[in-house]
């Protein structure tokens, strides 16, 4: 018999074992679609010619006659893909596309058995119907493949490149060689899920391994990197040379390579959280930036680690995009980021930061999580928007660096400034579009961004305000530890928050991700008048007459009103918050349902003030301007804010006769 | 030319001696701050009672005292865009690439609107002013009276000149900055390092702010010899201003590189010092604007006093190759004894 300290140590080993195993970069799920590849850059004719085995299986449990999958790179094939009519040929940031086409073509298709597959191929548009559309094919099969079998399908292609546009391409002799090879759609029991390439759209993939051999000139040696652990070098044939990379349990592949980079390696260490090797590739004029794009990869792993756990996967690969390159940039990957900075970038406004937290967020919920990004984009990107921002705040403070100028304050890098710029970009469309729908169905790209990111980031938001951090750290944890790997949807989550709470909110994310209504609530007046002695008719000994008790006669105090209005669509209980002189306080929470609410204290101190929502839960609200009242008006502020727009103006007037 | 003339005539001398004319004219300054002030005022009424509108009841008001808040303000814009419109985005959109196109200026509203208009109406008033500063720094015993007179008696020709350097630089804006950036953006994009695409917008930048200096030059050289030159015709007088700014366009864009850099100076000063953003502990209301004020009324004395300047250094000692101040009279020398008188030939009238 095992005494009690060898059990107790035994039983820690098996709670430990298994993590242990997780965090040396195993394979962490049962892969469906498996890729080796094999394939060769042509730096002349800016190609890359491939061969992939694709080795998958059904999990569904219905037998599968075809499939589906994504020729991404078509998408820059014409201007008459379904991307390109979508953006107008502007690119992320509204900037016109350049006249770089890319495309990538089957040229063979072999099933296991031999059976060529490439006559029975077509494109399909699930999405539009754009006939003109190539980025979505699909192939019969020679035989249905059964619940449970798996199929291996041979595929040569070529991969003509573009200038660096939308995320993938070259400039000069960089490479970021992204959605690059065919690759397979999601197949679930309700048939294929294997969507067009859209404006707004990223990926839904199934998780595999991957074993990716890389031909290159050898003025590349050294200077490339990938998704996963490169394990082997060699030279090729003539001035050539081959890298092979493997990672198991991702859903996608990437990889870049660029004779300037400037190579950096760091470790991250941390109890608990499992060591990774950070690979940075840098650009020359950015070499002093190395250490700041190290910390924030570190504070990425140790925040978003510490809320929903360990990063399983030994390597995180950090590129930094030349000059030129950057529609390359804010990019993720598995196991591979692509971030971006520039040459002038003060310390104190955290420009590379936000980008490298940000995408390395993505590992989670892009990666892992891995939910339906062509369907349900925010559960990627507006979850992570939420985190990296909480992650920014504990690793570099609420606010960022601000510059004076004539007394009004700039903020610089205003994407750290939380949540003014979450504000900024979703107050604007706040109601343009029902926020929970798929990509591209939003009414524009604006729209797209402020619902996808900011709208979904106020709403977490708000909903740890009401529920209380610890509780939502409580509520992520268990959605990433049951989901991931498993594409989750919302109703998962949702039912993750009511599991740790005891208590059903889904009206709450009916009322926020389900809608398209604001949320703003108001104090529209507070007054404080003189209590005045009652009048009329009372009871006396017995009888009525004329005026009230005697003790009740002397008016006291003050009788104070409050309005408080509800001017959005969307209701959530919210608090008020009535100060009185002498420093009195009464706080009541109103349920929100009403269009307003009257508070009314008769007899009391002086009511100063009034206040809904006095602690800011509500990062929804979409005017806090309103969101207070004093009985007693102070001139001073907006006195001091008229002088300095005078002299501001002053300024103006006097800079605009400068020249002529 | 001795050295002790060229010295004298140094652009910081020009410069300098600018500056005292306008210390012993101070009104001048006084006026072009009425006027700035008057049509600030304008602009910034409204906003004011949309200040008090929103700040008086509020209880961030207190805190908007001490600390302005970036949030607040953001809010402020995006609840009421009718305050300033699409204005500060015009105002960003100036230096990038793609400039600020006429239909974003269509799309002006409120506050912008207004600024816009303003504008115009502070251009024409530029027009006024620098006829009476450049009449009045002529005159010894100059007053508010001789400004207004001054102003209004050239403001047809100081309007023409300035309507037509507004013409010049927004041109020059136009094809030395927009097209420029727009017929390179690819290639800036192509070049192999952030550092090189700084060094041709900065090269671009350069280019275009030396482009718009020489325009006020050449503008600020005309209006001086204009006043300085009555005797002339009034064509004449135009060419010899351009012909003058020409003649000393070192001596010139010294006295503007000298006034910029004054200028600046006293923008270093103010924003490290930064009296609009401390709470009331640091500066009190009426401090504040007395402070505000006097900033702007320095600035103001040394912009008249980059125009005393400029006239000092066209003016002070007439070029003779460009006057048409008679040359005083060459006496014939005596013929020499020996040579004979010319014989009139017979019939010669």
């Amino acid at each position: 018999m095992l005494s009690a300290k060898a059990r107790i140590f035994l039983l820690a080993a098996a709670a430990v074992l298994p993590r242990a195993a997780e965090l040396s970069g195993a394979q962490l799920t049962a892969p469906i679609a498996s890729y080796e590849i094999s394939c060769r850059l042509d730096t002349d004719k800016k190609t890359v010619e491939g061969t992939e085995l694709i080795t998958w299986t059904n999990r569904t449990s219905h037998p599968a006659t075809t499939l589906q999958y994504h020729l991404y790179l078509n998408a820059f094939r014409n201007s008459r893909s379904t991307f390109h009519r979508e953006s107008e040929g502007r690119g992320r940031a509204g900037e016109p596309l350049p006249e770089s086409w890319g495309s990538i073509e089957v040229t063979r298709m072999t099933y296991s058995d031999g059976t060529d597959l490439l006559p029975a191929l077509t494109y399909i548009a699930p999405d539009d119907g754009n006939r003109d559309d190539r980025t979505v094919a699909e192939v019969t099969l020679p035989r249905p493949v059964a619940p449970g079998e798996t199929a291996r399908i041979s595929i040569d292609f070529r991969s003509r490149l573009p200038r660096v546009q939308r995320r993938t391409g070259w400039k000069g002799d960089f490479y970021m060689v992204a959605q690059w090879f065919p690759k397979l759609g999601v197949l679930q029991e309700t048939g294929w899920n294997c969507h067009q390439f859209h404006m707004n759209s990223e990926f839904f993939s199934d998780f595999g391994d991957y074993d990716v051999s890389i031909d290159l000139p050898a003025r590349y040696r050294g200077k490339v990197g990938a998704t996963g652990k490169q394990v082997e070098e060699r030279a090729g044939n003539g001035e050539r040379v081959l890298y092979r990379f493997r990672q198991e349990s991702v859903h996608d592949f990437a990889w870049t390579a660029d004779p300037g980079y400037l190579v950096r390696r760091d470790f991250f260490r941390e109890a608990g959280l499992g060591d990774v090797e950070l690979i940075l590739l840098l650009q020359p004029e950015h070499a002093s930036q190395a250490e700041r794009h190290f910390r924030a990869a570190k504070a990425g792993l140790s925040g978003f680690g510490r809320v929903l756990g360990g990063y399983p996967y030994g390597t995180l690969t950090i590129v930094d995009p030349p000059w030129g390159g950057t529609a390359a940039g804010g990019m993720e990957y598995p196991t591979l980021i692509t971030a971006g900075t520039h040459l002038v970038a003060p310390a104190n406004v955290h420009d590379p930061e936000g980008v490298v937290v940000h995408e390395f967020g993505h590992q989670y919920f892009y990666g892992m999580l891995a939910s339906n990004e062509f369907e349900e984009p925010y559960l990627d990107e507006g979850f992570n928007q939420y985190m990296t921002a909480r992650v920014l705040k504990t690793a570099y403070g609420p606010n960022h660096a601000f510059v004076s100028f004539f007394g009004f304050r700039f903020p610089l890098g205003i994407d750290l400034f939380y949540p003014v710029d979450e504000n900024r970009r979703f107050f604007a469309v706040a109601t343009s579009d029902l926020h929970a729908q798929k990509s591209w169905g939003f009414r524009s790209r604006t729209s797209y961004g402020g619902s996808t990111y900011s709208h979904t980031a106020l709403a977490l938001a708000t909903l740890e305000n009401m529920i209380g951090t610890n509780v939502m750290d409580r509520c992520l944890r268990l959605y990433f530890e049951r989901w991931r790997f498993r594409h989750p949807t919302l109703p998962d989550f949702i039912a993750a928050v009511n599991e740790v709470t005891g208590r059903d909110w889904t009206w709450f994310f009916d009322r926020t991700f389900r809608s398209s209504n604001d949320t703003d609530y108001a104090v529209e007046e507070v007054r404080s008048t003189p209590a005045k002695p009652p009048r009329g008719l009372f009871e006396k000994d017995g009888r009525l007459s004329e005026g009230p008790q005697p003790e009740l006669a002397k008016a006291r105090g003050w009788d104070s009103v409050a309005l408080v209005t509800r001017r959005g669509g969307v209701v959530l209980p919210v608090d008020v918050l009535l100060r009185f002189e002498g420093g009195k306080t009464y706080r009541s929470v109103w349920d929100g349902a009403a269009r307003w609410k009257r508070f009314r204290v008769e007899s009391g101190p002086r009511l100063l003030e009034a206040i809904v929502d006095p602690d800011e839960k509500i990062a929804l609200d979409s005017d806090r301007t309103n969101n207070g009242r004093r009985s007693r008006g102070d001139p001073r502020a907006a006195t001091r804010w008229t002088s300095r727009s005078v002299f501001w103006a002053q300024n103006f007037l006097d800079a605009l006769t400068v020249v002529w | 030319m001795t050295a002790a003339a060229v010295s004298s005539r140094s652009s910081l001398a020009c410069l300098g001696r600018g500056i005292r004319l306008s210390l012993s004219k101070p009104y001048l300054a006084v006026s072009l701050w009425l006027i700035q002030l008057l049509l600030a005022s304008v602009l910034i009424l409204p906003v004011s009672n949309t200040l008090h509108e929103l700040l008086d009841d509020s209880p961030a008001a207190s805190r908007m005292v001490a600390n302005p808040d970036y949030g607040w303000w953001e809010t402020l814009l995006r609840v009421h865009p009718d305050l300033l419109g699409n204005f500060p985005k015009l105002l960003t959109g100036m230096l990038t690439p793609e400039g600020v196109t006429s239909s974003e200026l269509g799309e002006a509203r409120g506050i912008g609107a207004v600024t816009l208009a303003l504008a115009m109406l502070a251009v024409v008033l530029h027009a006024f002013a620098l006829g009476g500063i450049f009449g009045t720094l002529r005159e010894p015993q100059g007053s508010l009276v001789t400004f207004g007179r001054e102003g209004m008696r050239r403001f047809p020709a100081f309007l023409t000149f300035t309507l037509a350097s507004f013409a010049a630089a927004i041109a020059a804006y136009r094809w030395v900055w927009l097209e420029t950036g727009r017929a390179l953006r690819d290639r800036v994009l192509l070049l192999d390092s952030e550092r090189q695409a700084m060094a041709v917008t900065a090269a671009r930048l350069l280019l275009l702010i030396l482009v718009l200096a020489a325009i006020k030059l050449a503008t600020d050289s005309v209006r001086a010899i204009w006043v300085a030159r009555p005797d002339l015709p009034p064509v004449s007088r135009f060419f010899a201003g351009i012909a003058a700014a020409l003649a000393r366009p070192l001596r010139l864009l010294g006295v503007l590189f000298w006034a910029c850099l004054a200028t600046a100076g006293l923008y270093v000063i103010w924003l490290v010092a930064d009296p609009s953003a401390g709470g009331e502990a640091r500066f009190a209301l009426v401090p504040l604007i007395l402070t505000q004020q006097v900033f702007v009324f320095l600035r103001l004395l040394l912009k008249v006093g980059y125009y005393a300047g400029i006239s000092e250094a066209l003016t002070r000692t007439p070029s003779p190759e460009y006057s048409y101040v008679a040359a005083p009279a060459v006496s014939a020398p005596p013929p020499p004894d020996d040579e004979p008188a010319l014989e009139r030939p017979a019939g010669a009238v």
